[in-house]
């Protein structure tokens, strides 16, 4: 069997879902054995930068250079993987759409001119994605089971279940039974619940599910006392921009949200 | 069936004597009430448990067999003999239901080797645990090995098999029989039949459940809590240092999820809410029934104050029925 052609490399993020790849300590030699890893800027010296089986890209869309790195490498791969929250939900970068200008031109280096160019966007609002491995940061073992599934020729596991499922085989106290604004009915699981094992409520960073039944996540959050202007925030926090129906459903239930978009 | 009398404060030396020759699992109470196994007796609380105690037969994730190319290893079963206390009678129940699908149907090894070191012990409800319990309207059964009924200083024991009289034989100086039966109405848990009619195939095209429907995540919670569902999913783990070898696990799985019914090509036979949510109403009030002769549903009600919208089928079912009759 030849090897398949891998290569990691990000765009516009944090090199944390990178670093997730990297923190399966005890396995990375051995699949490095199974694959042909081409390239892998953030921890290799000599990489290629074509004919590629699969690549894993993290980060969003923030620049003309992301854009043009995206086409390159759509067109250079025949398996493109979305890799985390930013590439595939465009995470907090993206909450960009959702405040006014006035909220953080301020915060913006000098000189990083580039950074207003493009609006900050999923990678698959650019090109076709075959793939998408969630959360901020992607839980590691994903990450490996993926690559062990393809390299079986199977289709690999794309996990389609709310948090809930996993929080709820774990044990755990409801959240929202304590009045804290869990998303864990609507998000992706996958995580192992790992952040309402620990008491910290769902923020929705796996972005939501297909079967996601929103307009009864906004009504119990506002059963509970929240506000459309913390719900809204909340949700778009990591997955707005897989929300756009979020200000219509808020609007829907008879308040007085303003109609646009930006608050 | 044999009664003894257990004096209440010889409770805790006989359940640390039962320690020292079993794993002893009980409800614990922290912020949720739980079946944990006990390091110190003093620990249990006589709560109804919020997450059933059917993991410990039925487990969350059960390796199947390791491979390894061809070959294939089934792992070595090291289950501890454990004495379940304070099992509640609609725990007990669902304990027949799992037995009919996981050792009438086909016997499933896994879940045969638990159950068979396992010795359960009821605590008897006098009243309803919750507003949500409706036990009553489901024809359980007297299912136990030990059953206590707590008699204000002292604890009626009943004997309910040979299992409970070995126990009782192996513990006898806690134990003096008393020349007295446990009469029906001792066995009596009041305000438990809030179910009208536990028969409901006639309801299913009913608009009633709309409601209902509208207020599900489709989470799986219900699911999860239900001491009787017992479904599950089957995937491979293969090693990193050589796809050849691994395992093959069953985890639990729900019909409350797309995913349950996905099949090759993708496809999603039940994929609409509607169908999922009563899928699981009418397996627990109907289909079972009609393959086993006895409900799935024990009314324990888990399922409903687990829901995180609290949806009371119940209350959905008595509805539908009272307009019927109108
Ligand atoms: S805490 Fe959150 S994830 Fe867990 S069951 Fe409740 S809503 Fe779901
Ligand atoms: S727990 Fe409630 S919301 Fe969740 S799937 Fe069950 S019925 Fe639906
Ligand atoms: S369906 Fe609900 S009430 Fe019935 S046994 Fe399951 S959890 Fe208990
Ligand atoms: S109600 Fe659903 S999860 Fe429970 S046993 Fe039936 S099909 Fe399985």
């Amino acid at each position: 069997m030849t090897k398949p052609k891998v290569g990691f490399f990000g765009i516009t993020g944090c090199a944390g879902c990178l670093l997730s790849f990297i923190f399966n300590e005890d396995e990375i030699l051995d699949i490095t054995n199974l694959v042909n890893l081409k390239a892998f800027p953030f921890i290799k010296e000599v990489n290629a930068d074509d004919n590629f089986d699969i690549v894993f890209l993290e980060g969003l869309v923030a620049s003309k250079e992301d854009l043009e790195t995206l086409k390159k490498l759509r067109g250079n791969t025949k398996i493109l993987v979305s890799l985390g929250a930013c590439a595939c939900t465009g995470c907090v970068p993206a909450y960009r759409h959702f405040t006014l200008k006035e909220n953080y031109e301020h915060l913006l280096y000098e000189k990083r001119e580039r950074i207003r160019d493009v609006e900050p966007t999923p990678i698959d609002a650019h090109v076709k994605v075959d793939y998408f491995i969630p959360g901020c940061p992607p839980n590691k073992k994903e990450i490996l089971s993926f690559i062990k599934d393809l390299l079986l020729g199977k289709k690999p596991r794309q996990y389609t279940d709310p948090v809930c499922v996993e929080c709820r085989r774990n044990n755990n106290l409801c959240l929202l039974d304590i009045g804290k604004p869990c998303l864990g009915p609507i998000t992706l699981g996958g995580c192992n619940s790992v952040c309402t094992n620990g008491g910290f409520e769902c923020w929705g960073c796996r972005g939501p599910t297909k079967d996601m039944n929103l307009d009864l996540m906004i009504k119990v959050l506002k059963e509970k006392g929240f506000d459309d202007k913390f719900i809204k925030d909340r949700m778009r926090t990591f997955a707005g921009l897989k929300l756009p129906v979020l200000e219509r459903v808020i609007n829907a239930k008879g308040n007085n949200a303003k109609p646009h978009n930006k608050d | 069936m044999q009664v003894f009398r257990l004096e209440k404060k010889r409770l805790m030396p006989f359940l640390r004597k039962v320690m020292r020759s079993y794993e002893l699992v009980a409800p614990v109470k922290t912020d949720l009430v739980r079946f944990e196994k006990i390091k110190n007796p003093k620990s249990i609380c006589f709560e109804k448990p919020y997450f059933p105690v059917k993991g410990f037969f039925f487990k969350k994730h059960q390796v199947l067999f390791e491979f390894d190319g061809s070959r294939v290893k089934i792992p070595a079963n090291n289950e501890p003999e454990r004495v379940f206390f304070g099992l509640k009678k609609c725990d007990l129940n669902a304990i027949i239901r799992q037995d009919k699908v996981f050792l009438e149907d086909a016997e499933d090894p896994y879940y045969k080797a638990s159950r068979e070191k396992s010795f359960l012990l009821g605590f008897h409800c006098d009243e309803a645990c919750s507003e949500y319990c409706f036990c009553g309207s489901m024809e359980l059964v007297d299912f136990y090995d030990l059953m206590f009924y707590d008699k204000g200083n002292h604890f009626l024991v009943e004997e309910g098999s040979e299992k409970g009289r070995f126990l009782i034989s192996k513990f006898k100086e806690f134990f003096k029989p008393v020349p007295r039966k446990i009469t029906q109405e001792e066995k009596e848990i009041k305000g438990t039949d809030r179910l009208k009619k536990n028969s409901i195939t006639h309801l299913y095209d009913h608009p009633g459940w709309q409601k209902d429907v509208e207020n599900c995540f489709s989470c799986g919670a219900c699911t999860a809590l239900c001491p009787t569902c017992y479904c599950f999913e089957i995937h491979d783990e293969v090693k990193s240092s050589c796809l050849s070898k691994g395992c093959r696990k069953r985890c639990w799985s729900s019909c409350q999820l797309q995913s349950f019914t996905r099949v090759a090509g993708d496809h999603v036979f039940r994929e609409k809410r509607e169908e999922r949510f009563k899928h699981r109403i009418f397996h627990q009030l109907g289909y079972f029934k009609e393959k086993y002769g006895m409900n799935l549903c024990v009314g324990c009600g888990r399922c409903i104050e687990g829901c995180p919208t609290r949806i009371d089928f119940i209350k959905t079912i008595n509805e539908m029925e009272d307009e019927q009759r109108e």
